[in-house]
């Protein structure tokens, strides 16, 4: 293939990868955001996702099913880590940074010894091809790339239109003033954490089909996430697509025409310099 | 501090480590491997813990320093022939400049923006021993054959148990006393402000990012010095040490014993250690116990095991 | 003769306000000066900027002659001004002796043979003169959170006395006291005023009264008046802007 069309491939696949990047990165911003805090465990939930997407499309046969389960389930996992660990070590940063490292092996080793260290694939529900000029393309990956985008958007107008998206946004904002005006923060916090997690699974279980599941998904999953939030400004929705559009492009981009490897190179070392230079205000703290 | 006590203090540690070495004539065969093993790592616990219970900084990349070591000292002596005790000094002065170059950067950086800076500039390190595999061997790594030390006339093969038991020891040894040595200085006291309040210690005359930057250097010195160890006694290098779980660990072998204390680090090495090696014999999802570990222990034991004795019952343990 | 401290037009401008407009300050050595104002009227900022926490938008402060607008914070206390926060700073979980010893060592601290081979007795004997200075002698191994808030007070104070500073900058050190612990600090300063020159802000009219040569009163980041207590409770701009005259 010439370069204008592998230059085609890569931006097609890029999207797709931005998309499903946006909707995993949204959940760790919409955690960092309004509850102040570091989920390393982020990656872990969308893992989860897609290896409850193989149980349960496998064991039913409807991966739809599966799509509606995994985000419960990873929801639900997520809510409980919360109201256990989280809720009665103050949200402290850093012992949440610890906690959540203790979940993420928790919730990994867990898989490993449940699901096994196998990847395996799960059968996408509709299979198409689209003929472009010089390759075919998968219609499912624009499927995903459609579902995402909808899903980012549902997300958007639910923050934005509902009474818990203006609760949490106020959360955000100013915790302490959101609780003199009676907003349950603790209750926001929770849910903020469910729905944070679940929006991984989803992304996670839109991605099994394409990529196979496997225990340590979530490594990639999560760093990928970081550079995102990070580049894009802490709990900024605007900020997250915009920047997982960048890095999902750049990193597909890249991926195809070099090496995967570098590309994960190029993007941990520049949000490690961008984070070094502005890192003080993106978390909230005081300039010396 | 009174002079008694300071000597009480040194006493202590100078005892702990003579236990350590009394320990290799009752050893078996299996612990005493072991043992030796722990000692490299609990090494690189101590030189973790330089920077977070001394000063303050939770730092997810410290692989890259116990790494740089380990690849300064490996590299060195397979592929261009030195000798044990450059490769060694090599693999020291890797980590100080891994240390020095993430230091740098992170100059005016804390809390969780560290954590991810030096959790992201580890990866890429990591990254990139995969990248280069023809050179590292990527995740096979290499194995270093004929290590040994001259000594007094005598051929010390280091892979002999005895020989690999008192060289861990020698320079587990070092570095505790190092440590000790460090908080009971004046620079250590500094460390401990800047640690509890860093613009009251900017407003008493300190420039603290300097003195950040030092405990960053000597952390990472530490680490690769271990590093280096760890490759010439096992005479192996490979990438997974380079990866998170070699950053994770020290965390959890420190935060286990006790951050802040000098003798933490060996006791959550030592306790983690078994713990993890036990636990593999029973399942493929060993490392649940390191997630479980983290978590039991924030809830419950923040303090860490020798943390915890410090503020029950020894309160003037260092 | 030459003022210890001088500031020249100094101000400091954030985004749209100017907290500190063109503020020129002069403090003669041995002065108690007072620094008064309602709430926002730069007085934390003013002290910020001749402490270094804060860069100037514009003008220079000068410390004994010398030019140290360009100076940052540990640089200007090495030449000897020393800084209380006006919420209480100290290290909660070391000892009130370390806490001590912190700025004590400073002074010991000059070459690097220094920092290996340091006068451990020496810094010792300086912390317990200090502590006997303030009357904080007994309480050496206690753990400075566990001290009530009027000693912390104190604490703080002697933390920046083991200094040796020629300037002592005080901020609202009153606040937060009752009674005989205002009564306490108040003699600490008086003390203090000794050995130091000193600048406080405060809100206390009878501290003010009790301790100070002269005041200047700020408002919106201009000083407005300067005198003696007598004369600015006369003066009718500051009763009609501080004083509720």
């Amino acid at each position: 293939m010439s370069l204008g069309p592998h230059l085609l491939l890569a931006l097609l696949e890029g999207t797709v990868g931005a998309l499903t990047l946006a909707l995993t990165a949204l959940g760790l911003s919409l955690v960092f955001g309004v509850m102040r805090i570091v989920n390393v465990a982020h990656g872990e939930f969308f893992m989860l996702g897609a290896v409850v997407t193989w149980y349960v499309s496998t064991t039913t046969g409807s991966y739809l099913l599966a799509l509606l389960a995994a985000p419960l389930i990873a929801g639900a996992g997520a809510v409980l880590a919360d109201r256990l660990v989280l809720r009665r070590i103050g949200y402290d940063p850093e012992s949440t940074i610890v906690a959540t490292i203790g979940l993420l092996y928790i919730l990994q080793q867990a898989v490993l010894t449940t699901y096994g260290p196998y990847a395996r694939p799960v059968a996408p529900p509709i299979y198409f091809r689209v003929g472009f000029p010089w390759f075919g393309y998968s219609g499912y990956k624009l499927v995903v790339a459609g579902v995402a985008a909808l899903l980012l958007a549902t997300t958007w107008l639910a923050l934005g239109r509902t009474r818990l998206g203006l609760y949490m946004r106020a959360t955000q904002q100013d915790r302490e003033i959101a609780q003199a005006f009676a907003v349950p923060v603790n209750r926001v916090y929770t849910v903020a954490f469910g729905v944070g997690s679940a929006l991984a699974a989803v992304a996670g279980a839109l991605v099994v089909p394409i990529q196979q599941a496997h225990y340590l998904m979530g490594l990639d999953a999560l760093l990928l996430s970081f550079v995102v939030v990070i580049l894009g400004g802490l709990g900024s929705l605007r900020g997250t697509l915009v920047a997982a559009l960048l890095v999902g492009l750049s990193d597909g981009v890249v991926s195809v025409l070099f090496s995967p490897t570098l590309a994960k190179i190029v993007a941990t070392l520049m949000v490690a310099l961008v984070l070094a230079i502005r890192g003080r205000g993106l978390f909230g703290e005081a300039a010396a | 501090m009174t002079k008694g006590s300071r000597t009480g203090v040194l006493a202590l540690h100078v005892a702990a480590l003579a236990l350590l070495a009394g320990a290799q004539f009752l050893l078996p065969a299996f612990h005493h491997g072991m043992l030796a093993r722990i000692m490299v790592l609990a090494a690189y616990a101590v030189g973790y813990n330089v920077l977070l219970g001394y000063t303050g900084l939770m730092s997810l990349g410290h692989a890259m320093f116990f790494a740089a070591g380990m690849y300064g000292t490996g590299l060195t002596i397979h592929h261009l022939g030195f000798g044990v005790g450059a490769g060694f000094v090599t693999g020291a002065v890797s980590g100080l400049a891994a240390a020095a170059l993430v230091g740098l950067i992170t100059l005016r950086t804390t809390g969780p923006a560290f954590l991810i800076v030096t959790l992201m500039l580890a990866q890429a390190f990591y990254l990139a021993t995969l990248y280069f595999n023809t050179l590292t061997g990527g995740d096979q790594g290499f194995i270093l054959t004929g290590l040994r030390v001259d000594l007094a006339g005598l051929r010390l093969p280091l892979t002999q148990p005895a020989v690999k038991y008192n060289v861990a020891l020698a320079v587990f040894a070092a570095c505790l006393l190092a440590s000790l040595w460090i908080t009971r200085s004046p620079v250590g006291r500094v460390l401990a402000a800047v640690r509890e309040n860093e613009e009251r210690t900017r407003l008493l005359g300190y420039d603290t990012a300097r003195y950040r930057l030092l405990a960053i250097l000597v952390s990472g010195l530490l680490s690769g010095v271990a590093g280096s160890a760890y490759t010439l006694l096992f005479s192996y290098v490979g990438s997974t040490f380079a990866g998170i779980l070699y950053s994770i660990y020290p965390l959890l072998w420190t935060l286990l014993g006790g951050a802040g204390t000098v003798l933490g680090p060996l006791v959550g090495t030592l306790l983690m250690t078994y713990i993890v090696d036990i636990a593999s014999d029973f399942t493929t999802g060993y490392l649940f116990v390191v997630g479980a570990a983290l978590v039991v222990m924030i809830l419950w034991a923040p303090a860490g095991i020798v943390g915890g004795i410090r503020a029950r019952w020894v309160a003037w343990l260092p | 003769m030459t003022p210890l401290l001088e500031t020249r037009g100094l101000s400091k401008r954030f985004g749209g306000l100017e907290a500190v407009s063109s503020v020129d300050l002069r403090l003669d050595p041995g002065e108690v000066r007072a620094l008064i104002g309602p709430n926002g009227a730069g007085k934390t900022t003013l002290v910020g900027l001749i402490s270094g926490r804060l860069r100037p938008t514009a003008g220079e402060v000068r410390f004994g002659g010398r030019d140290i607008t360009r100076l940052r914070p540990w640089e200007r206390v090495a030449l000897g001004i020393g800084y209380t926060f006006q919420v209480t700073s100290v290290y909660r979980k070391l000892s009130v002796h370390d806490n001590v010893a912190v700025a004590a060592q400073r002074g010991q601290l000059r070459t690097a043979r220094d920092w290996i081979a340091l006068d451990r007795e020496a810094v010792a004997a300086d912390v317990a003169a200090t502590l006997a200075r303030v009357g904080l002698a007994g309480r050496s191994s206690q753990r400075a959170g566990t001290l009530a808030y009027g000693h912390q007070r104190i604490l703080e104070m002697a933390m920046v006395l083991a200094l040796g500073p020629e300037l002592l900058i005080l901020d609202e050190p009153t606040q937060g006291l009752a009674g005989d612990e205002i009564e306490a600090l108040c003699r600490l300063v008086r003390d203090m005023a000794g050995t130091a020159t000193i600048l406080l802000i405060e809100h206390n009219m009878a501290v003010v009264h009790d301790l100070a040569s002269r005041v200047t009163v700020m408002d919106q980041g201009r000083i407005i008046a300067e005198g003696t207590p007598r004369e600015i409770e006369a003066n009718p701009e500051v009763q009609r802007v501080y004083l509720g005259g």
